[in-house]
């Protein structure tokens, strides 16, 4: 590491203008996709289908949740770690609300908070395991998932729970379903949600005290500790924040779907670390950047998209994806070496 | 397999008549002399089953020179599937097939297909509420409570252990077979259900999780699964444990093919497994109706019933698929 008298930990990581293409490599990539968006789009009467307001909402509505994952993902994964349990606590988030609501008649305001505390609490338990026992994040995490679908079985019953609205037993708030309704008819609530979440995210990231010790601790974690950082606190933090995402982004399911399942959100984990690995993150945690994240989310959706609109095979879809995503990391090992660093 | 969908043809029931009470055509672009693009939003890929629907949709569509079929795999997750159906309006599809993953989530995408004139065709599983131009398919808990009441009166009339391997827990085709096959049970008292355990349809899940019930209950004399992959799974686990000739395997989908669920009953590996239509002919007969005959009405739920497969016509059936 660096041997400037600056404590490194402290010290923004110095940036060759190639890493600055891996920082804004997706926001590059989204403008390609973009771009091939436009070129390749089927048009019909003149008009790209590609662009048409309808469809752009369509792609935003479809990146909001695993996009909200994405967010928590980035400050682990900066802090050098991985949080493997999103996708269930999601699972397990939507569960709950939908029982809370249906099933026990639980006020809205009662239950989504009580649904926030639960994906913060089993974020932050997973943290404490992980640091005060010294046992790797991802095996830790790993548990997690897995405690995560079980416990969501168990609160569902062993099924999954459709939410209808009104008022009476059996029926959820008629707010909540604002969830998956568009405003004006045209945008997304559930995108709204993510926007403004990655609005509080990037600012916490870039612009605060609380952002720089993230980096601080997952660029050098001996070097952070002597310069004062509670590095134990941090560490824990970020897997509280991966919770809380979590969480909302289970509210956001039962509410844009008026469902609750134990088997919702199965694999998501692994969406939002392709989009925070596509957004130039370092996998080795130190450096990163909640932009690239943001931008890295709507390019998977948009790619996605631009893949169906013109017919391209499911199998062929995957491939395309895992190609990008093996395209982000090798541009991002390419740097690091280049730049003397691991 | 021709065989199987005309038996089921044969025996179509219909109720009620999808609404078009102003005599209009349920398509207002309809007619015999234009192509259409029929768009198709598979619940997931992963399943032999969905795998055996999209392979029967894409042979028969053939018959149907005016139609063009796109399939769209919803990869087992709400979210994505509700993108597909998204992404198909913008397409403007003439007609929409779709098994949705779950009910309810699906349920506004397709409400907003219909807003927009485009007719629907609801495969294996019903959106809520009555926002679709059909529905066929089969009844999951029916066929599960036949396969119940055939182990409690025909294959162990004396009783005896029976286990249960279900198939994603909460999923809600797992739920119906589950509950179906525990009412066909109840016709025979001295039957003992000893073990349910969910193995998410998966063959691998089968074998772990079969082999350590027959540790613990060696006396098991059945063993229902909610799916064929399952019921290999048991075999495979029961003939590990030298019990093969001891458990009664029935399986559940009746897949045709080397590898499929008839095969294995006919190789006398299993009693006997119960079809779950694909329905891929009743729905193209459907779409023929709506696109090019300008049809006004359609029946509204297409029930296809299932078929037993059993000693008696497993050879049979099996020797005369065409692959």
């Amino acid at each position: 590491m660096s041997t400037s008298t600056v404590p490194a930990a402290l010290e923004r990581p110095r940036r060759s203008p190639l890493a600055y293409l891996v920082r804004f490599q997706s926001l590059l990539g989204l403008v390609i996709v973009i771009a091939a968006g436009i070129g390749f789009s089927p048009r019909r009467h003149g008009h790209i289908l590609f662009l048409q307001t309808d469809n752009v909402a369509n792609i935003i509505r479809s990146i909001a949740e695993t996009g909200i994952l994405a967010l928590g993902m980035t400050f682990v994964i900066i802090a050098a770690g991985i949080d493997l349990s999103v996708g269930a606590v999601l699972g397990l988030c939507s569960v709950l609300t939908a029982e809370l609501l249906v099933n026990e008649g639980w006020s809205l305001w009662t239950t989504l908070s009580l649904v926030v505390a639960t994906g913060i609490l089993f974020g932050a338990v997973q943290g404490f395991i992980s640091t005060k026992a010294r046992i790797q994040a991802f095996i830790v995490t790993l548990a997690g998932l897995q405690a995560a679908r079980g416990l969501s079985l168990i609160a569902s019953g062993n099924s999954f729970i459709n939410i209808s609205y009104g008022a009476g037993p059996g029926k959820a708030p008629v707010g909540f379903a604002i969830l998956g309704e568009r405003i004006g008819g045209v945008f997304p609530v559930a995108t709204l949600v993510f926007l403004v979440l990655a609005a509080l995210a990037t600012f916490v990231l870039n612009n605060t005290r609380y952002g720089r010790y993230v980096f601080a601790v997952g660029g050098n974690e001996k070097a952070a500790r002597l310069s004062g950082i509670p590095v134990e606190a941090v560490k824990i933090s970020v897997y509280a924040i991966t919770g809380l995402m979590a969480a909302v982004a289970g509210i956001v399911h039962a509410g844009q779907f008026s469902f609750g399942s134990p088997n919702d959100g199965t694999g998501y984990e692994l969406n939002a670390i392709a989009a925070v690995v596509i957004g130039g993150t370092d996998l080795f945690g130190g450096a990163g950047s909640m932009v690239g994240t943001i931008a890295g989310a709507v390019m998977l959706g948009a790619l996605a998209n631009i893949l169906e609109l013109n017919d391209v095979s499911a199998a062929l879809q995957l491939l395309a994806t895992g190609a990008i995503i093996v395209m982000a990391a090798a541009l991002q090992t390419f740097v690091n070496s280049g730049s003397g660093g691991r | 397999m021709k065989t199987l969908t005309l038996a089921a043809a044969a025996l179509l029931t219909s109720t009620t008549l999808a609404c078009a009470a102003d005599g209009k055509p349920i398509y207002k672009d309809c007619g015999p002399n234009n192509d259409y693009v029929i768009g198709f939003s598979q619940a997931n890929f992963k399943e032999p089953y969905r795998e055996h629907v999209n392979h029967e949709l894409e042979r028969l569509v053939k018959q149907y020179p005016k139609f063009k079929l796109t399939i769209a795999d919803g990869q087992a997750s709400v979210n994505t599937q509700v993108s597909q159906v998204e992404n198909f309006v913008t397409k403007q599809v003439d007609l929409l097939m779709i098994s949705p993953f779950e009910s309810a989530p699906l349920t506004p995408a397709v409400t907003n297909v219909i807003k927009k004139g485009i007719p629907v065709i609801e495969l294996d599983r019903k959106t809520v509420g009555d926002d679709f131009t059909a529905f066929v398919g089969g009844d999951n808990r029916q066929i599960a409570k036949e396969a119940g009441q055939y182990a409690a009166n025909t294959l162990l009339p004396d009783g005896g252990e029976v286990a249960i391997l279900e198939g994603l827990p909460s999923s809600s085709p797992a739920i119906e077979r589950l509950e179906g096959f525990k009412d066909g049970l109840a016709d025979n008292a001295k039957l003992k259900l000893v073990a349910v355990q969910p193995v998410d349809w998966q063959e691998d899940k089968a074998v772990t999780v079969f082999g350590a019930m027959l540790q613990a209950h060696p006396d098991i004399k059945l063993v229902y699964t909610s799916n064929d992959l399952a019921a290999a799974g048991a075999y495979i686990a029961a003939k590990q444990a030298e019990k093969a000739d001891q458990v009664k395997i029935i399986g559940t989908d009746g897949l045709p093919g080397p590898s499929g669920g008839i095969r294995s009953v006919a190789d006398g590996q299993w009693a006997a497994t119960f079809t779950y239509p694909t329905g891929a002919a009743e729905a193209l007969d459907l779409a023929k109706k709506i696109l090019i005959d300008c049809a006004t009405s359609v029946p509204r739920n297409v029930m296809v019933p299932s078929q037993r497969i059993d000693q008696t016509n497993a050879k049979a059936l099996y020797d005369k698929e065409q692959f």
